[in-house]
């Protein structure tokens, strides 16, 4: 086509006012960089945010927390860094608080069952709370059990006024007895009622036998914040971890050196490095005087390296080397630390006296970098009774000397060895009452269920144990209202039912009218006493300070120091009377889950889907294997295999093979297998408590957990492990490692 | 309405710094990230699917045979790399590094191509594959400063902005430790440090050049915000 002059003037034109025009109208630059929706604009108006702190046992930890509440929903938890114990810090448990307070299956109203195994109805609060006076009312005291889970502070001395009024039994649960072989061996020696501190921090060297205090035993989140200044604090040298255990857990992932030892043998392995220490002159005298009963080596001498080192399953020589490592001078301060699974034996206080007297030998007993004692703590507790007494209180349950029981998270039904049957001892009696928020496997049976509030909703106190060395109070208060507060009924606090029913039976010693003035009496008289970390001229200021800190502490209320001669060590060991080996071949390693623990935390999601962090595994259970071991049954990765003890009773369960499992030895997680307990943790895995033997230690009763041997045969079916590992390739690259170590 | 000044911001370089020696692996991080950022439940489905998201996840590594093995812990996150491999790749510029050093996901920009997950060498970026679901009581604990994401997009690590935003907003000068990311929060060993390197007093630049400090694959040259202090081992 032929252009004439014209038409070029005209497109011309056209094109440069089209050009101008939309130049004009085109969008500005700064419009269309590209922004991210979380980068808001600097005008944009977010929801205040109020920061409330509080506390909060969880099972037997402390934390000090901070709640970050929106609109009256709480958003966030995360430490108080105010807080003597967890400065700051806090751990999965605590984070998932958010979740006990919102879960979907929470009883939101108190129930009542008409008939036995029938359905529920909805009550109000004034009909459940005359129906318990009822039940307590109506029979004699003593066929009342109640049974609480371990309880500090505030609420354990409503707990404790309320039985004792009335004169209901009253015991503490907890699967795993927590501790209490541990608090036996640290009184015996050291006279401590109130469980010492571990001063990781400021420790050179430390022995651990069993105890896995990074993962799960006791406060992991009080302990790591030591260790962390263990290894890299600044202005100290690095400290040396050596770990004795049975699996090859966190703490045990964490040691310099880790060292297996025949499960039960710990006590064993102790008695010979303290042998090798006083025969060598290079224990403490005075210690290694007292505790031979002045006869020096001579009366150790069946614990000598050579003679114990088969039984204890390591070589003389390494016996030796760790007893001259414990000794060396350039490990002071030097810590021996030990519980968990050595705890938890047939010989279990001869093994923690053994632990800890080699405190004693290497100067470490209430000194800096050592054990700390503890003073008396101001508020009660409620301890955990021994599984023989748990035993006697089933008994009594079945020849109907109990009656009735009141339970608050205690789920014996589930956490006690699956040959007490306690479900069946359960079902004997005549009523059940539970103050569970959530349908565990033991409130499943109850008559009457009261629920009770979660710890972001009510008022308390909480003395941790340990605690730091000196009077610890948090302070627990609601950092939101009551989540389900229907007028009459929602979820009440477990302190004010029982404050309540008090009333109406009119019990003595229970002046408070609720919850909140029970703490406020205790605060009255931390502030009368003018010292401490708040110190107000009036008492208003006083509470506003402590709530506002969330808590109370005095680093000047130690502990006197005092503490009776030691006792002399035994000069031979206890019987170990596990099951035929021939027949059980493997030591049975229960262990629990970094977050669902022994099954109390299962209901929570983030529990339930934090990874263990050695075998990355969440949600289920599995049987840790040996390659070896597995090769040798013919078992691979996956293979269903069924677990069984000398009870009789069996678990299904897939196989891990874990190439740090020692080839004696099968581990397996606790926390799941629940019937019950919330869409969570229902018919998920299986219970490793259900096949546990019900040994007993012999001198406290208390539960023999770690004492269990079984043997384990092949199915022909198969479940993948649910675990991290796998989705991303975490290996080492041939050529370009991934991590690199700095030789020391 | 108030205009971002790029003067204000581009005074920050946010980095992290991981002491390996103090991380025991405990998890502690991964919760806490997950509970900050709105990150989907990973149920079981989610492990045996392959389809976990975690932000920061903790990797384990072997080294040796029984009885002489050692595990060595990773925490893994987004490595904020200032040569990221992600963002030359994504076709609709959804992800792009800010001057900040951030590298930053536009979500609504996002079409789930997951060319930027295929190319992250360090797989720090997580695709949803399905909508996210909470039961409705659980809703509530939602963080209302991060945007829940919908199915089909690509997300990762943000080393919390919202939080650096909330105490930034306005050009305002913030003292070091002031604030810190969810996971750098709630470490109970304080294994993890976060900062502003282009202050040379804090905390982070100092670790920053500490002898230790490495990155993992540094030979790729992506030249990550995130430096690993080596764990110490007198065996090694």
């Amino acid at each position: 086509m032929a252009l004439t002059r014209r038409q070029f003037l005209k497109w011309a034109g056209v094109t440069g006012i089209g050009a101008v025009v939309f130049n004009g109208c085109r969008v500005p630059d700064h419009e269309i960089q590209v922004q991210s929706p979380v980068e808001m604009p600097e005008d944009l108006v977010t929801g205040r945010d109020n920061y409330y702190a509080t506390t909060a046992q969880i099972g037997a930890a402390s934390e000090g927390l901070l709640v970050r509440v929106m609109e009256g929903r709480a958003k966030k938890i995360e430490g108080n860094p105010d807080h003597p114990v967890n400065t700051g810090k806090h751990g999965i448990r605590a984070e998932a608080l958010l979740q006990a307070l919102y879960h979907p299956d929470r009883i939101k109203h108190p129930l009542l069952r008409i008939a036995k195994g029938g359905p529920y109805r909805r009550i109000d609060w004034a009909e459940g709370i005359q129906r318990l006076t009822a039940i307590i009312s109506d029979r004699p005291s003593s066929e009342v059990l109640l049974a609480t889970p371990l309880l500090r502070g505030r609420v354990a001395d409503v707990v404790q006024a309320f039985a004792d009024g009335s004169g209901i039994r009253l015991q503490g649960f907890d699967a795993l007895g927590c501790e209490s072989v541990t608090r036996e061996a640290l009184r015996q020696l050291y006279g401590q009622n109130a469980q010492p501190d571990f001063d990781i921090a400021h420790a050179s060297y430390i022995l651990n036998f069993g105890a896995d205090f990074l993962g799960t035993w006791i406060n992991p989140t009080h302990f790591s914040r030591g260790y962390g200044e263990f290894r890299q604090g600044d202005g100290r040298s690095r400290g040396r971890l050596v770990h004795i255990g049975a699996r090859y857990s966190t703490t045990a992932a964490a040691a310099d050196h880790w060292v297996y030892a025949t499960p039960g043998s710990e006590g064993l392995l102790a008695m010979s490095i303290a042998y090798t220490m006083i025969d060598e002159g290079t224990a403490d005298s005075d210690a290694a005087s007292a505790l031979t009963g002045g006869a020096g080596a001579r009366a150790l001498q069946a614990f000598a390296p050579e003679r114990v080192a088969a039984q204890v399953g390591v070589d003389a020589h390494v016996i030796t080397e760790l007893a001259h490592e414990l000794a060396d001078k350039k490990h002071r301060p030097a810590l021996v630390m030990g519980g968990g699974p050595a705890a938890a034996q047939v010989n279990g206080l001869f093994n923690m006296m053994a632990v800890y007297a080699l405190n004693a030998l290497v100067g470490s007993v209430n000194r800096p970098g050592g054990l700390v004692f503890n003073p008396e703590p101001i508020s009660g507790r409620v301890s955990s009774s021994s599984l023989r007494e748990w035993k006697q209180t089933l008994a009594d349950m079945r020849s109907g000397d109990i009656t009735a029981v009141l339970v608050r998270e205690a789920d014996l039904a589930y956490g006690l060895p699956g040959a007490l049957d306690a479900r069946a001892a359960l079902r004997s009696v005549d009523t059940i009452v539970s103050f569970s928020s959530f349908l565990d496997e033991t409130s499943e049976l109850a008559d009457l269920i009261l629920p009770c509030h979660t710890p972001l909703e009510e008022w308390g106190t909480d003395e941790p144990n340990p605690g730091p060395g000196y009077t610890t109070i948090g302070f627990q208060q609601p950092a939101v209202n009551r989540f389900h507060n229907t007028p009459g009924y929602g979820t009440l606090s477990f302190g004010d039912v029982l404050l309540q029913t008090g009333s109406q039976l009119g019990l003595p010693d229970m002046p408070w009218e609720n919850m909140r003035e029970a703490v406020r009496a205790l605060a009255q008289d931390l502030h009368a006493q003018g010292r401490g970390s708040v110190v107000q001229p009036t008492f208003a200021e006083f509470w506003k300070r402590t709530l506002e800190r969330g808590g109370w502490w005095d680093t000047g209320a130690t502990a006197d120091g005092s503490r009776p001669d030691l006792p002399a060590l035994p000069t031979s060991a206890p019987a170990d009377s596990s099951a035929d080996p021939n027949r059980y071949p493997l030591h049975l390693v229960p262990f629990e889950g970094i977050g669902v623990g022994a099954g109390q935390y299962s209901h929570l999601p983030w529990a339930q889907s934090a990874p263990d962090p050695i075998t990355s595994a969440a949600w289920d259970t599995w049987v840790e294997l040996n390659p070896h071991t597995a090769d040798e049954m013919g078992l691979k990765n996956n293979d269903v295999v069924i677990v069984e003890s000398a009870t009789g009773r069996t678990i299904r369960a897939s196989v891990y093979i874990n190439p740090a499992t020692p080839p004696a030895v099968a581990a397996v997680p606790m926390g799941q297998g629940h019937r019950a307990f919330t869409s969570y943790a229902a018919r998920r895995g299986a219970n490793v408590l259900d096949i546990l033997e019900p040994a007993e230690d012999a001198e406290t009763g208390a539960f023999a957990w770690g004492a269990t041997r079984v043997r384990i045969s092949g199915t022909t079916r198969t479940k993948v492990v649910p675990k991290l590992e796998g989705i991303e390739p975490a290996r080492q690259l041939h050529g370009e490692e991934l991590i690199f170590v700095h030789k020391a | 309405m108030a205009t971002r000044t790029q003067s204000t911001r581009a005074d920050h370089k946010w980095g992290m710094v991981i002491d390996l020696d103090r991380c025991t692996g405990c998890q502690a991080c991964v919760i806490a990230c997950q509970s900050e950022n709105n990150i989907p439940l990973n149920d079981q489905s989610a492990f045996l699917d392959g389809r976990a998201i975690e932000w920061i996840r903790v990797e384990r590594y072997w080294e040796g045979d029984y009885p002489d093995i050692k595990a060595r812990f990773l925490p893994v996150l987004c490595q904020h790399c200032d040569n990221a491999p992600c963002e030359s790749v994504c076709p609709v510029y959804a992800t792009y590094h800010n001057n900040e050093g951030l590298n930053v996901q536009v979500y609504n920009r996002c079409v789930g191509t997951r060319f930027c997950g295929n190319n992250c060498p360090y797989h720090a970026r997580l695709f949803n594959y399905w909508e996210p679901v909470w039961p409705e009581d659980l809703r509530n604990q939602l963080n209302p400063d991060v945007t829940v994401r919908t199915r089909g997009i690509m997300e990762k690590c943000t080393f919390c902005i919202q939080r650096i935003r909330r105490s930034t907003r306005g050009g305002k000068q913030v003292e070091d430790q002031a604030f810190n990311p969810a996971c750098v929060q709630a470490c109970p060993t304080d294994a993890m440090t976060f900062g502003d390197l282009n202050n040379p007093d804090s905390r982070v630049s100092q670790k920053w050049e500490d002898e230790r400090a490495f990155r993992v694959l540094e030979a790729l040259g992506t030249n990550p915000s995130v430096k690993y202090l080596k764990q110490v081992d007198a065996h090694a």
